[in-house]
């Protein structure tokens, strides 16, 4: 019983956690617990999420992707500026696959040229987000009347919004990838011992590229919706969503070190930092506060997880 | 016996060879940079213009010098962005409220350095990887300073000699760049001749052995947090002085430039490798490249790839040398090829 509740909180601590949040935050404010409401910060959660789901990914094999952020906002201007060309549909695939094109040359500049995958993607931090503010001359473009694009964000299948089905639809996809294909196996084995991996004849460089490319599709993903809530796009958008990214997928049980993967994990961290952010809007908290929040719960969840003295079942046995 | 000194022979050739492109070849980029800008770019040569790149060169430069101090020790700090906000903030409240300078560098180092040790204690003690301690502390720190700033209201202060720090001139050299100047010496004197710099090299390299060789792991690294915060404040104020103000969203980014500078200056990311000298290139190489885009007046998009170009470059010689190296071993010994995959 007892290791049976120590795993169960090492692998679900962060349900516990959001559930006591919201509970708490049911009590403090009775809005929060209004459906719009509910659904407005699974909204918002998703957005993080989306792109945290490809980021998991990548820390799980041990690496990071610090231009999801400007490939997000270039993907969402590509696709915006081709909708009067070819339409809604294309546009998105389009977008998708220039997010994953950005996802494949890091991926080809850290196997090709061996550049460290910190240094890859932060060298294409910079190079991404000035080709859009290039591609769009600093100008937002606008899509008003157009509302074709609102497909991304708006309320289409049973009232749900879009983001939140898209979210659940990639957290399975990527689920089922780590846990049951080969492609998953290999890209924990490369998180857990690189070296042994290559001598063991995982393709790491193809792994390594299917795995930014997916990064890279998913912050496109993220990118269009963000611009399709207010139908416009413009080259600032998304700043400092790599890290953002990177603060959820470890809130939600990822380890930095690589070897293992969590999307329902990181989903719940997307959700925590969303629904305490809404909380502390709820209760006109200024909304300079929620940083501040994001850092200490971060802090917070792993000071718990270091801390090997910290147990539950040494806290049942106190108060027993 | 003679296989090992054969091998030694060619080991230490190649050595030869990484060791010097490894200190000196950000210099050497450095200076035919600057010579072909100064002859082939109309107004690059005005000497304006060029104390002018040296100026800048030093708002990125000092955080650059105590950056180096993590990355050789193989961490880094993502906190560095919020905790220039926050010392510049501080730093021109004080000198805003009690005209006193040498209160408001105070202020500055001393907010940096306490940044510093939360990030030091959280990582030493805590055991919480410094990716995570650090990143944590950059909404924290941002979050603090826009508390203090009730909201993100710039602060402002323009008293000549407050200013005369960021934008002033000493014997006709910029201030920054006389400071930047002064840390890196100071950098590299604490890194190449006390026990402290080579504790920060040998945890670097290989932190285990280092406790085990019995040096102070948790202290030094501590340390070294506090180190970066300490250079950080010197940065903070400099730009406050330069800009007359300071607000809560000042610099994003800055953590990654900073990074990048340290990094492109041949400090290895790993740890265990690394130079002052390197840093130093790096920040005027980025101030030259800016101001020679701007006096071609390109556009200031396409600053950013540039930027962004130069670091991959950069750092991508080495490994393309090495794929090099290894199909040329190939060749010649074809044994070596199971080796070289592996």
């Amino acid at each position: 019983m007892k290791n049976f509740l120590n795993k169960f909180w090492k692998s679900y601590s962060i349900a516990v956690v959001v559930l006591t949040v919201g509970l708490v935050l049911s009590f403090l404010t009775p809005r929060f617990l209004k459906f719009d409401n509910l659904l407005n910060v699974m909204t918002n959660a998703s957005l993080v999420a989306i792109v945290g789901l490809g980021m998991t990914l990548a820390i799980a094999s041990g690496n990071f992707d610090l231009s999801v952020g400007s490939t997000a906002a270039f993907a969402g201007c590509i696709a915006f500026s081709l909708v009067p060309h070819i339409g809604v549909p294309a546009s998105i695939l389009a977008g998708v696959i220039a997010g994953a094109v950005v996802g494949l040359i890091n991926g080809l500049i850290i196997t090709e040229l061996r550049v460290p995958a910190f240094i890859a993607t932060l060298g294409m931090f910079t190079i991404v987000r000035g080709a859009a503010l290039m591609y769009t001359d600093g100008k937002d473009l606008t899509l008003f009347g157009q509302t074709g694009f609102k497909v991304l964000s708006g309320e289409y299948l049973l009232g749900i919004p879009t983001p939140i089905l898209l979210a659940i639809g990639i957290a399975i996809l990527l689920g089922f990838m780590v846990s049951q294909t080969r492609f998953g196996r290999h890209i924990l084995a490369l998180g857990s011992n690189f070296p042994a991996a290559q001598r063991s004849g995982v393709p790491t460089s193809r792994i390594i590229w299917g795995i930014f490319s997916i990064v890279g599709a998913t912050a496109a993903l993220s990118g269009m919706i963000l611009s399709s809530q207010v139908l416009t796009a413009n080259a600032r958008l998304a700043t400092g969503l790599e890290l953002s990214a990177i603060a959820v997928v470890v809130l939600g049980g990822t380890a930095l070190a690589g070897g293992q993967a969590t999307m329902v994990g990181t989903l719940l961290g997307a959700l925590l930092i969303a629904m305490i952010n809404n909380g502390l809007n709820l209760l006109n908290v200024p909304i300079f506060y929620q940083e501040l929040t994001v850092g200490v719960l971060m802090l917070g969840a792993l000071a718990i997880k270091m801390s090997k003295g910290f147990k539950l079942s040494t806290l049942l046995r106190r108060q027993a | 016996m003679i296989m090992t000194k054969q091998s030694k022979i060619t080991a230490s050739a190649n050595l030869d060879w990484d060791v010097l492109w490894e200190r000196y070849g950000i210099a050497m980029i450095v200076l035919i940079g600057w010579l072909a800008a100064y002859f082939f770019v109309p107004k690059f040569s005005n000497p304006d213009n060029m104390l002018n790149v040296i100026r800048q060169s030093a708002f990125v430069g000092c955080a650059a010098v105590g950056m180096t101090f993590a990355i050789i020790s193989g961490t880094f700090d993502l906190s560095i962005g919020s905790t220039l906000a926050l010392s510049a903030y501080l730093g021109l409240m004080v000198v805003a409220k009690t005209q006193s300078i040498p209160l408001a560098m105070l202020t500055s180092i001393l907010t940096g350095m306490a940044v510093g040790v939360v990030n030091g204690l959280l990582i030493t003690r805590v055991k919480i990887p410094a990716f995570i301690t650090t990143l944590g502390m950059l909404f924290i720190v941002r979050g603090l300073s826009f508390i203090i700033s009730k909201g993100g209201e710039p602060i402002r202060y323009s008293g000549k000699a407050f200013t005369w720090w960021g934008n002033g001139s000493l014997f006709g050299i910029p201030t920054p760049f006389l400071i930047f100047i002064l840390c890196a010496l100071a950098g590299w004197f604490i890194l190449t001749h006390t026990s402290f710099g080579r504790y920060v090299f040998s945890i670097g390299t290989n932190s285990n052995a280092a406790k085990v060789a019995g040096v102070p792991v948790d202290k030094t690294t501590t340390w070294i947090f506090i180190v970066v915060g300490l250079f950080t404040g010197i940065s903070a104020f400099l730009i406050g002085s330069r800009l007359y103000s300071a607000g809560p969203g000042l610099e994003p980014g800055y953590e990654l430039n900073v990074i990048a500078a340290v990094v492109l200056g041949g400090t290895r990311l790993k740890g265990g490798r690394g130079s002052m000298l390197g840093a130093v290139a790096a920040c005027l190489l980025y101030a030259i490249m800016g101001n020679v885009l701007n006096l071609l007046h390109a556009d200031a998009f396409f600053q950013r790839v540039a930027v962004g170009l130069v670091l991959l470059l950069a750092l991508s010689i080495e490994g393309i040398r090495q794929r090099l190296f290894e199909r040329a071993s190939r060749r010649v010994l074809p044994t070596a090829k199971s080796e070289s995959n592996s």
